[in-house]
């Protein structure tokens, strides 16, 4: 992969990561939209897609209610694209779902930190900003926002990092047998988070009859494909 | 009281597209609720009243946090009271009742609701073969009513007023399920025999276990570990 793509990656995993929580939370933080850009950028808009379907299951199992820590899985689907580009259709899967998983979790951990670092540049100015002076809150809040932007680019270098890693040290050493097995368990937990996380949502009221009608629906025309 | 027949409600709302940026464990949205809401203060300034307008720019960055989408309301409601002259506890009051059932709102309206609807539309868009064009259907249908939501909370909380949806719950739970079958079998595609069986197994066995360890078992949790069973087998079965 060219030094060209990892930077319009990198480009894109920053953005990906700044829409999330800060700027404008539009939803390119989506796996399924940061998946198929990323694709895209690769030239590769099935392996992109396939991953974006993956990693928005798991994300069926994060609802950012309130202050709550979760993994952040607009980069790390990014990651996860790179990682499976070099190995076609199915065999992706599993080291792309590895790079990705353990990407998400470094980028919830990096939200704890930028967000405690706001808070200690909050303090240093506590006394001004209840003086009213606007000129310093906006700057505190622009100044966050690059912050958050940093924190996003670090996280995608550290995802395309780990991806160039596992495709070049892990990607051809594993059995076939292997790299199915992989496949297999991070479809089985993306369709495992994203039904208790929706079954925790709908909860055991009369939303679960439409639940089960979509899934009887779904698997009908499944079927019918 | 102060009169304000044309708010700048327009830049207020560009504002409130990044009232997150500087999200904190000390304010949460506070600091950025209050860059939000000060555009709409300058006219406690413009008309020579300095020291209120710094006392209210000064209110509207102290703690708060609600549903972003939702922050319009109490941004455009605070203003208006700063304007009428209420007291600066009635103003504090005013944005601790506001937070609770923005919070709630929000979060059952959009992150329960219009988000997995959408997204659970663009799965089975791409499971359907409808590639990018799904996608981009899904960002085009999700943003209408996002921004839609956000220009109306503002407006809402500057004239008060506020109505609720209950569409939601029924179809995010059909869509989404609807949607899982169906990208299983998307992703599914490539398996066969001993394969598929082994997915099904694993994950029914994996929802189980989330469901029943929730709280303590996250789906990447899940994930990592199936993922190291799947490697250590993967070693071990050549």
């Amino acid at each position: 992969m060219t030094l060209e793509l990892q930077a319009f990656l990198l480009v894109w995993g920053t953005l990906v990561g700044l829409d999330l929580v800060s700027v404008p939370q539009m939803m390119i933080a989506r796996p399924i939209v940061a998946g198929s850009v990323a694709g895209a950028i690769l030239g590769d808009l099935a392996t992109g897609l396939q991953l974006g379907v993956l990693f928005e299951l798991f994300q069926y199992d994060v609802m950012p209610m309130g202050a709550v820590r979760y993994p952040e899985y607009g980069p790390a689907t990014v990651a996860a694209v790179s990682t499976a580009h070099a190995a076609a259709g199915t065999l992706g899967l599993g080291l792309g779902a590895l790079v990705g998983l353990v990407t998400g979790m470094l980028g919830g951990m990096s939200m704890s930190v930028v967000r405690r670092a706001t808070a200690r540049a909050v303090q240093a100015v506590a006394g001004r900003l209840e003086a009213g002076d606007a000129h310093l809150l906006v700057r505190l809040h622009v100044t966050a926002i690059a912050r958050d932007a940093l924190r996003a680019a670090a996280v995608t270098t550290a995802g395309l990092g780990l991806a160039q890693v596992v495709r070049v040290y892990f990607a051809g050493t594993l059995p076939l047998r292997g790299v199915t097995l992989l496949g297999v368990a991070a479809v089985a937990a993306a369709i495992a988070a994203a039904t208790a996380g929706t079954l925790r949502v709908v909860g055991r009221g009369a939303n679960l009859g439409w639940f089960v009608a979509g899934i009887a629906g779904g698997t009908v025309l499944a079927w019918l494909r | 009281m102060t009169s304000a027949p044309r708010p700048p409600l327009g830049r207020s709302l560009l504002r409130l597209f990044t009232v997150q940026g500087s999200w904190n464990y000390e304010r949460l949205q506070g600091i950025g609720v209050g860059v939000a809401e000060e555009p709409l203060l300058r006219d406690l300034q413009a008309a020579g009243n300095g020291a209120a307008y710094r006392a209210a720019v000064a209110r509207g960055a102290h703690f708060f946090n609600a549903h972003p989408y939702l922050c319009g309301l109490a941004v455009g409601a605070a203003a208006r009271a700063e304007h009428e002259g209420a007291t600066p506890n009635q103003v504090e009051r005013l944005r601790s009742a506001l937070c609770g059932p923005l919070g709630s709102l929000g979060d059952r309206l959009v992150w329960a609701g219009w988000l997995p609807v959408t997204s659970g539309l663009a799965l089975i868009g791409v499971a359907l073969g409808l590639g990018m064009g799904a996608i981009l259907g899904f960002l085009v249908v999700y943003n209408v009513g996002h921004v839609a939501l956000r220009w109306w909370a503002l407006r809402a909380g500057w004239a008060h007023g506020v109505r609720v949806a209950a569409w939601s719950g029924p179809a995010m739970a059909l869509v989404v399920g609807a949607a899982l079958p169906l990208s299983t079998g998307y992703l599914a595609a490539g398996f066969t025999g001993w394969a598929r069986g082994l997915l099904f197994g694993a994950a029914a066995a994996g929802c189980a276990l989330l469901w029943w360890g929730r709280g303590r078992l996250t789906g990447l949790r899940y994930g990592l570990a199936l993922l190291a069973v799947a490697a250590l087998a993967g070693w071990v079965w050549r």
